[in-house]
């Protein structure tokens, strides 16, 4: 028996999906053209150490503390990779590579020195389970009696989205002139690296606030493949951000029929629809540049026998 | 017998009660806690898990049909003392608008095992816990569906005879080990209750977590403790990868000493169905036979011919 209380979880799972999937793609844009796609996954594991420094920090594994934590850890995942490339002039996905993988060394030993007996690790503390999200709502006032205001992942994500979506409308012209061209920008008196770490602050915020939601494998996926989709297609970034975020909720309304058809993660539908809709882009323009060519080749043909 | 099927077509008829002819519908998280409720509610109740047979609840990742068990459920039941992970806190808020038992509910605190403030969630291997548990689905069924409690609280004496049973035979059974040999060497500290209530002293290659690493300090360690107490067997689980443990054996090996591996444990979850663990009884049955085969040198093999 269908009820409308069953409809209106679909549509809070669907619709925080959606929130995380936008957000994720926005971003996305812009570590796509900077070549820093991997910067997501990096998070996912530098957090570790976070997590492990809150904990030790602040005593307990409180859900808030553990997402200050993590936003911070980000954060200096970010910048110090940045650093690291302009310093160094290493490439930035090695950058990535040594400070990531250094964050999360330092929290496995934290872990093993001083957490050994509790179950203290980014997969049963931050990352979200995105089924769960319409149970997890936020309660205002008591505990038995208050008001249920709806699920607590659905209202952090909405801030985020729109943190970013202002963020990017507000500094479209500057992000874009930092992005294609940073000399120009330097020429211009443009702040440079205010506008590096302001987006570095944005990738970081969102991606804690998604795994919150949604878990890591989906953030990782929805940081890189829109992004990657748009990139194919578009032809100015404003078009790549629209397309970016077309293709985002496409993945999530494919991948969530999906998943209620196969009875499957959520997560990983959405993920693999990400993919196969990537998958189907590369081939129409495949396609495409195939018709196109045997067009040529006919007007060719006929103007040699002419 | 009769005079029950005829009452409840009755009630049926008149629709007086829909509980009385329709199912309970109860989600529980684990599959030791789906058999240990399927055998006080019998018929009455349709019992799923969210977890399937045979995953670690470390690992378990959740699909689209899991929100409809959970909205859909009457009872849901857990484990509690945070075996759930992230979940716990979101059924602790679900209690608002359904009846919401973690079924170590009411253990009282001295029974527990604690680590710094937190408390090991493995109760299952303590058959005495176990008992307290069918307690509290007793409870709960009958505050549910109060027309039936006299059948729930049959059910529910019948199996806790059992688990009574049980109870008594392993701590006879763990009493044939000598006590210096009495060491339960596994993956990870699952059985720390099993060890307390049955007197083994418990040694874990990795914490509390499956998913954390373990240090090179505790392989050490654990190999003087073998050679020193002259230990034959450690164990691998069923939901840990037996890498570890096999590093270990051969590491032992190297250094001159027996030592294998005395078979696999059930450690989070049961076995697959038609398997010898494939109910909560049979799986302690299968861990016991398997830890004082093992710690006695006998191989399981011999035992079955």
């Amino acid at each position: 028996m269908p009820s409308i209380e069953n409809w209106i979880l679909d549509l809070w799972i669907i619709a925080t999906a959606s929130l995380v999937a936008a957000s994720c793609a926005m971003v996305g844009v812009f570590l796509i053209l900077r070549r820093q796609a991997l910067m997501g996954d990096a998070i996912s594991h530098s957090v570790l150490l976070g997590i492990v420094l809150a904990y030790l920090l602040a005593g307990t594994n409180t859900l808030w503390v553990m997402l200050t934590g993590a936003v911070i850890i980000g954060l200096l995942t970010a910048w110090l990779s940045e650093s690291l490339h302009k310093l160094s002039r290493l490439q930035s996905d090695a950058s990535i590579g040594i400070v990531f993988t250094l964050f999360f060394s330092i929290g496995v030993i934290l872990v093993s020195l001083y957490t050994g007996h509790i179950d203290l690790d980014q997969e049963c503390v931050l990352y979200g389970e995105i089924a769960f999200v319409p149970f997890d709502t936020v309660i205002w006032g008591d505990m038995e009696t208050g008001t249920d205001l709806g699920p607590r992942a659905f209202w952090l994500i909405l801030i985020v989205f729109t943190l970013v979506a202002l963020s990017i409308a507000i500094g479209f012209e500057r992000l874009k002139t930092v992005t294609f061209h940073p000399s120009l920008a330097v020429s211009l008196g443009i702040n440079i690296t205010f506008w590096h770490y302001f987006l570095m602050t944005l990738v970081s915020m969102t991606t804690v606030a998604s795994f919150d939601a949604v878990g890591a494998i989906l953030v990782v996926a929805l940081l890189i493949i829109p992004a990657s989709s748009a990139y194919l297609l578009a032809t100015s970034l404003k078009r790549m951000l629209w397309l970016a975020i077309a293709y985002s909720q496409g993945s999530v309304w494919i991948g969530y029929a999906l998943s209620y058809w196969l009875d499957s993660s959520i997560a990983a539908s959405i993920a693999v629809s990400a993919g196969a809709l990537l998958a189907l882009t590369l081939m129409v323009i495949q396609i495409r540049k195939w018709i196109q060519q045997q067009h040529y080749a006919k007007q060719l043909q006929s103007g040699e026998s002419a | 017998m009769a005079k029950l099927l005829l009452s409840t077509l009755f009630i049926t008829l008149i629709g007086l009660s829909p509980l009385a002819h329709a199912q309970l519908k109860i989600t529980v998280t684990t599959g030791m806690i789906a058999d240990l409720v399927s055998h006080i509610a019998k018929d009455k109740a349709k019992v799923q898990a969210l977890m399937g047979v045979g995953v670690d609840p470390h690992l378990y990742k959740a699909t689209q049909g899991d929100v409809r068990k959970l909205s859909r459920a009457d009872i849901i039941f857990y484990n509690g003392l945070h075996l759930e992970g992230k979940l716990q806190p979101i059924l602790q808020k679900m209690q608002r608008r359904k009846t919401v038992i973690a079924v170590t509910e009411n253990f009282p605190e001295t029974r527990l095992i604690t680590f710094d403030k937190l408390h090991d969630p493995h109760v299952w291997f303590d058959v005495s816990l176990w008992e307290l548990a069918a307690k509290e689905v007793q409870k709960t069924l009958t505050e549910k569906d109060p027309e039936n409690a006299a059948f729930y609280q049959r059910n529910a004496e019948q199996y806790r005879a059992r688990l009574n049973e049980l109870h008594q035979w392993v701590k006879q059974e763990m009493q044939k080990i000598p006590l210096a040999k009495r060491v339960l060497i596994t993956a990870h500290d699952a059985f720390g209750y099993f060890g307390k209530a049955y007197d083994l002293e418990v040694m874990g290659l990795q914490g509390i977590s499956t998913a954390g690493e373990f240090g090179l300090q505790d392989i050490k360690q654990l190999k003087d403790v073998i050679v020193a107490r002259d230990i034959s067997a450690v164990f691998v689980e069923s939901s840990v990868s037996p890498k570890f443990i096999e590093s270990l054996v051969k590491g032992v090996q190297a250094e001159g000493k027996q030592l294998r591996i005395g078979g696999e444990l059930y450690s989070d979850a049961m076995g697959a169905k038609g398997s010898d663990a494939d109910t909560y009884i049979k799986m302690v049955k299968h861990n016991v036979h398997t830890i004082r085969n093992g710690l006695l040198g006998k191989t399981t093999e011999q035992e079955t011919h």
